[in-house]
């Protein structure tokens, strides 16, 4: 035993347990108290829900409640599974998050370490301000840019079509455009901010380790394949682990304003079907049923990719 | 890096070296281009004239100045009662969320019994949640559906927030000063209120920022948990001038209820194309300049936060 342990050792068996548990009262009461309020919000605006999940295995009535409706077990998830919409609903939505991870995970990578090559500092700066602008931008305001700037008639990008010689294109009725312009806007928005984490890990990198290669006369190609990235992966697999986790979820406010009586082929995704048919519909039960099985999914996805991770000794999220 | 450093490279940059600094800059000059661009011209586009604007000449500069698409906004009532609501809204929840995350930041910064299941309680959270109908039927069973109260408690706490302030107190405040104000017969409350608040300026202006922004942008809560339009906030309301542009017919009608004979609907017509810009010019602005205004904290507080989140 160490020298310098004073620790007092303490009464032995359930005696023990209470002791301590009235020390840790007596000294931490203050702690629990500062947290009383964060639980009591996830407990009831988090764990009630999970609880009231129960109801996708139910027939739910207002005025039976959630525990008092009657018991149908898996029907809804047939019933869900059963219909001409359940393909395109998962496929949709698959789609839509895997072409997004595909052009959206890469591109902040690559965005940061050349931001972090940029070597006129006021530029930098200014780059680093304007690049996150887009992000403070509401989804309403993004569709609505959509839409002036796509509009067929008095759009501009139409009229640089038409100016060259094309002709205009009514993007927001086509369903060929629908996951271009998602994606595509969704960069716009958030690649920039989505550097911070790279910019953050390459800041930290000990300046001696660049000099050190400049003066073993590295080119700038080399400190980035050599330095540079290698930083970065840990942060990349992470990042990556979270998303996987999205591969089934839904951006339901922004395809819901993006959606069109045109593009509904690609445009109609499981969080809007939820939203309609459950909210607008009131098909409680049944759009419950399908939120579960995508969680679940959801669920399972990033716990076997993190898992996964682990196991290739990369770092992993948990 | 240092100005000195800065120099001393720049005399060893070989040929390829500076050729790629250069493509880079080019390249950075592009993307500025395309970051700032559509925000311009909606800039440009809020004050010119309706008819430049429906042909498509609004480019670079504003065409025929004038406030007419203004004008229409600020006389538009229900705009400016969903403004109100929102600026509540925004208010109330911000204060609210950055008191709370910091708290509980501050309480998983130390080490306490019982740590790692309320851990385990918050982060459980980011992984599953119940999905939108539970939500719903929660929040109309707890009594709250059409009231204000809930859009200001809805996406109260964020855990990610949670972690970037756990972490940047872990980070800034050394366990020596606890120790140190313990001695001085300090309790948690007292080093919490008198020491910590005081040194977390620049987390509590990140935060503010964070929750702030996401409450102001926040439409969909409202079209879930409101049904009296009289409690809408600006977003939801814009959701739904945005709504009428999918149809080209019948676009105008949000803005041209008002009129009420033929020249008046077209004035009306008119004012409404450039009124789009305009409103989004309107609700843009306050979180933008937001931004702005933080963003000296801000790229700061956001580092030291997310370095181990």
């Amino acid at each position: 035993m160490p020298a310098n342990d004073f620790r007092i050792q303490p009464p032995r068996g359930a005696r023990r347990s209470l002791t301590r548990m009235r020390q840790w009262l007596a000294r931490d009461w203050q702690i629990y108290v500062l947290l009383v309020p964060a639980v009591a919000y996830f407990i009831i605006f988090h764990y009630l829900p999970m609880y009231g999940v129960q109801i996708a295995f139910r027939q739910y009535r207002f005025v039976d409640g959630i525990t008092g409706s009657r018991f149908v077990g898996l029907k809804h998830f047939r019933d869900f599974f059963g219909t001409y919409y359940a393909g395109r609903l998962l496929s949709n939505t698959f789609l839509l998050n895997l072409y997004g991870l595909l052009w959206g995970f890469p591109i902040p990578v690559v965005l940061a370490i050349l931001l972090n090559q940029l070597r006129r500092e006021r530029f930098k700066k200014f780059t680093q301000t304007a690049i996150y602008v887009p992000h403070f931008i509401s989804t309403a305001v993004i569709a609505g840019m959509l839409y002036l700037f796509l509009s067929p008639t008095s759009g501009i990008v139409n009229y640089m079509i038409t100016a060259l010689g094309g002709k205009p294109i009514n993007f927001m009725l086509e369903s060929s455009w629908f996951r271009t312009l998602f994606i595509a806007s969704d960069i716009w928005q958030h690649a920039g901010w989505n550097t911070i984490l790279y910019l953050a890990a390459l800041t930290a990198i000990d300046p001696e380790i660049y000099e050190a290669a400049t003066i073993d006369g590295a080119s700038t190609r080399q400190k980035i394949f050599y330095i540079d990235i290698p930083y970065l992966v840990p942060i990349m697999v992470m990042v990556f682990i979270l998303n996987t986790g999205g591969l089934l979820s839904s951006n339901t406010d922004k395809a819901l304003l993006m959606q069109t009586s045109g593009n509904m082929a690609t445009s109609d995704i499981i969080g809007v079907y939820v939203y309609t048919m459950g909210l607008q519909s009131g098909q409680f039960s049944y759009t419950a049923a399908i939120g579960l099985f995508v969680n679940l999914i959801n669920f399972f996805m990033i716990i076997s990719v993190n898992w996964i991770a682990r196991r290739l000794g990369e770092t992993s999220l948990f | 890096m240092t100005k000195n450093a800065t120099a001393k490279q720049h005399i060893k940059q070989s040929r390829t070296d500076r050729l790629f600094s250069g493509l880079n800059m080019a390249f950075w000059v592009l993307v500025l281009a395309l970051t700032l661009y559509p925000l311009w011209v909606i800039l440009i586009a809020s004050v010119s004239d309706p008819d430049a604007i429906l042909a498509g000449r609004v480019l670079f500069w504003p065409e025929n100045f004038s406030l007419i698409g203004y004008q229409a906004v600020f006389r538009h009532k229900e705009l400016w009662n969903s403004y109100l609501n929102a600026i509540i809204y925004t208010l109330g929840g911000t204060l609210l969320s950055v008191s709370v995350t910091m708290m509980t930041a501050y309480a998983l910064s130390r080490r306490f019994f019982g740590k790692k299941a309320v851990n385990f309680l918050f982060v459980f959270t980011m992984f599953f949640t119940g999905g939108l109908i539970p939500i719903f039927l929660n929040v109309r069973d707890l009594g709250l559906y059409n009231t204000r109260t809930i859009l200001i408690l809805i996406n109260g706490v964020s855990v990610w927030n949670l972690m970037v302030a756990r972490t940047f107190l872990q980070s800034t405040l050394p366990n020596e000063l606890y120790e140190a104000a313990v001695i001085d017969g300090a309790n948690h409350f007292s080093y919490f209120f008198r020491i910590v608040l005081p040194l977390s300026g620049t987390i509590i202006a990140v935060l503010s920022v964070y929750y702030g922004v996401a409450k102001w942008n926040d439409y969909f809560s409202a079209l879930v948990f409101i049904r009296d339009r009289a409690k809408l906030p600006l977003q939801t309301v814009l959701r739904e001038i945005i709504a009428t542009l999918t149809t080209s017919t019948s676009s105008e009608s949000f803005f041209s209820a008002y009129a009420d004979d033929i020249k008046g609907m077209t004035d009306a017509m008119r004012q409404a194309a450039v009124a789009k810009y305009c409103t989004i010019v309107v609700s843009t602005g306050p979180a933008v300049l937001l931004y702005l205004f933080m963003q000296k904290y801000f790229v700061k507080g956001v580092m030291i936060g997310s370095l181990k989140g």
